[in-house]
């Protein structure tokens, strides 16, 4: 980290790399009050009581009906978001006890995320998308050159380097995508339906990627598609919020 | 810290860059909308500076006068009983000898009471006493039809030759009842007449055309008006196509100032103050229109760009680095209408100086110095970051969960 202002403080030595505990997400419906807000508005529980530990090399799936929680267990995992109650630990940092500003530092350090939109910025290169991470790490240029070029070669894209996301196939977009989330060498990666824009072939292919990313990290995947959480080692079921399944 | 910055800088040209390539409409009109308002206050600058330094004088065939210091820019048109200058005759021959100066005349202005020619009453004639040679022209009446020199001045014994010629322009001639060739009589002690040499129309330097006025000999004048003694003048006119005169004629004579005919209302401005004015005014209206052009515009832009802000953050970009990124791409897009607006700048500087020669026939009214680029890109700069102030604040605002879902 070059950032000492954004450095996440250690608190725990664990196995898992994500450890969550009688996890809950409430969201307010109808604001959070103020001006025009209701005070006193009624709380939807979006992730209800959920307690999950995923330990290094493991795949885990995250499945379920829309509207089941997938998402927001995914982005409490990934550190996008905090739980109303629990306990969630992510390499052994306390989410609760981290700034906005340390999550994000945390997740640049320890998640590489893949989103089902890939979003790529579509001025930059293949390359300079996947460096994206290692420029806010604080990385000099030609270090930053060099491990995006690897991990595209990693992914099987030696040649599209240069190439714009708009240049390529949505499937190598979203390997481009992974080459990013794996630029800074975490350790957890979370895919937010990773294969929903892509064809079979093109999503064989980047679900085999997400499965040898797990050699020596966590890999965690949100799916509707059971063609990918048939990859996964187990499958956290979810309906109404709460684990219905799997574990 | 630095390599840094400049890799958050480079990743906001490269995102302005594409924006240009794949949706360029807000981009563009943020560009523009910065480069129309650094246009307009380059020109008006243009226009300031000019009067600021007196440009206008800056054009070929310009007269130059040395008056009195402490006499009023009026007082070239019209003096009477004003400050004057002494020994002008000596100083008018001084000046003839430098050759960048085609002529060099002491102008002596006065009241002259002269009869009407069919009522016989008296009128009053704005009289200008020269020393004429080839070319000499003063309100706009061509004194050099008069007989070359000051024949009447004899050395300064003012025992010459009395010529009594005149030259008359149509509004003297209408109300002295005189044709050329006649003569106009005099309403004095001396009773003498003068020649009527010539009925003139004057020209755009012409004292106005209703008001009656007469060219003839500075010694004769003098004479009549009790100049004589000291040989004084109210100015000095030298024409000439060499600018650097002026400068020989500035400090030259002590006491007196030099100005131009085409100057005069330079003058006037530039002791004003209102050149500055002027410059402030296109500076505040720049800054203001160009900001409300570019925080509209790149408010819009941001939001529209809310998910590829929200993914850089999901990734771990703390929310200074897209402030930074932020500000930078509005910086960059405002500079680039900055240096845009330098050559609308530069057209308006033209289009100026081409409507003044034609409708006043000023050959510069407004100037364009390289300083003026520098200003330019500051001011674009400072939009900038006045700009980015909005869409900063509509990038922070963006939840990234919110953002992603």
């Amino acid at each position: 980290m070059s950032d000492s202002a954004g450095e996440v403080p250690s608190t725990s030595e664990t196995d898992a790399i994500v450890e969550g505990d009688a996890l809950v997400r409430e969201y307010s419906r109808g604001g959070s009050g103020g001006v025009f807000g209701s005070t006193d508005a009624p709380t939807v529980r979006a992730i209800d009581d959920v307690s999950v530990a995923i330990e290094r090399n493991e795949v885990v799936g995250i499945a379920g009906p829309s509207g089941s929680g997938k998402s927001t267990l995914l982005h409490l995992l990934a550190g996008l978001d905090i739980p109303t109650d629990g306990h969630l630990t992510i390499d052994g940092t306390d989410i609760a006890t981290l700034s906005t500003r340390q999550r994000g530092a945390l997740r640049l350090e320890t998640v590489g995320i893949v989103f089902q939109r890939f979003h790529l910025l579509d001025s930059l290169s293949a390359r300079a998308n996947v460096a994206l991470p290692l420029l806010e790490a604080g990385h000099a240029k030609g270090p930053r050159r060099e491990r995006a070029e690897e991990l595209l070669s990693a992914v099987g894209l030696p040649d599209r380097v240069g190439h714009k996301p708009g240049q390529l196939s949505g499937g190598e977009q979203q390997r481009v995508a992974i080459a990013r989330a794996l630029a800074t060498d975490p350790a957890l990666v979370v895919a937010d339906e990773p294969t929903g824009e892509l064809d079979s072939e093109s999503g064989d292919r980047v679900l085999d990627l997400l499965v040898n990313a797990a050699d020596d990290r966590a890999v965690i995947l949100a799916s509707h598609d059971q063609q990918a959480l048939d990859v996964c080692d187990r499958v956290i079921q979810l309906r109404d919020g709460q684990v219905v399944g799997g574990q | 810290m630095l390599g840094r910055l400049r890799a958050l800088v480079g990743l906001a040209v490269a995102r302005v860059i594409g924006r240009v390539r794949i949706a360029p409409q807000r981009v563009l009109l943020s560009l523009l909308g910065v480069a129309l308002a650094i246009g307009l206050m380059v020109a008006v600058s243009g226009v300031s500076l000019g009067l600021a330094s007196e440009s206008v004088i800056e054009s070929e065939g310009v007269d130059y006068w040395v008056v009195p210091e402490q006499s009023n820019v009026e007082s070239i048109a019209v003096s009477a009983g004003g400050l004057q200058l002494g020994d002008v005759h000596a100083t008018s021959v001084e000046l003839q000898q430098d050759s960048r100066v085609d002529y060099a005349t002491p102008v002596l202005l006065e009241l002259v009471p002269v009869q009407d020619r069919v009522t016989g009453e008296r009128t009053y004639v704005l009289t200008a006493g020269v020393v004429p040679a080839e070319g000499t022209t003063v309100l706009g009446l061509p004194a050099s039809e008069l007989e070359p020199g000051d024949p009447y001045y004899g050395n300064g014994s003012y025992n010459g030759t009395w010529t009594g010629e005149v030259i008359l322009n149509d509004a003297a001639a209408s109300v002295t009842n005189v044709s050329a060739g006649e003569s106009l009589s005099l309403v004095d002690e001396t009773n003498r007449t003068l020649n009527v040499m010539n009925v003139s129309t004057g020209g755009s330097g012409t004292a106005g055309g209703t008001v009656p006025v007469m060219v003839m000999h500075l010694a004769e004048l003098q004479s009549l008006t009790g100049a004589t003694n000291g040989d004084t003048a109210d100015q000095l006119l030298v024409s000439t196509n060499d600018r650097s005169v002026r400068s020989s004629l500035e400090g030259r004579y002590a006491g007196t100032t030099v100005v131009t005919r085409s100057g005069i209302s330079a003058q006037q401005v530039s002791s004003s103050n209102l050149p500055l004015a002027v410059a402030v005014a296109a500076f505040v209206s720049a800054v203001v229109v160009g900001v409300l052009f570019v925080t509209t515009l790149m408010g819009l832009e941001v939001s529209a760009d809310r998910q590829q802000l929200g993914a850089l953050a999901a990734i771990g970009y703390s929310s200074r680095s897209l402030s930074t990124v932020v500000a930078a791409e509005t910086v960059v897009i405002s500079v680039l209408g900055g240096v845009c607006g330098i050559g609308v700048g530069i057209l308006g500087i033209f289009g100026a100086n081409t409507l003044a020669g034609r409708l006043f026939g000023l050959d510069s009214i407004a100037i364009f110095q390289p300083v003026l680029a520098g200003y330019a890109v500051v001011v674009a700069f400072v939009i900038g970051l006045l700009g980015a102030i909005y869409p900063v604040w509509v990038s922070r605002r963006s939840d990234v969960v919110e953002v992603l879902s």
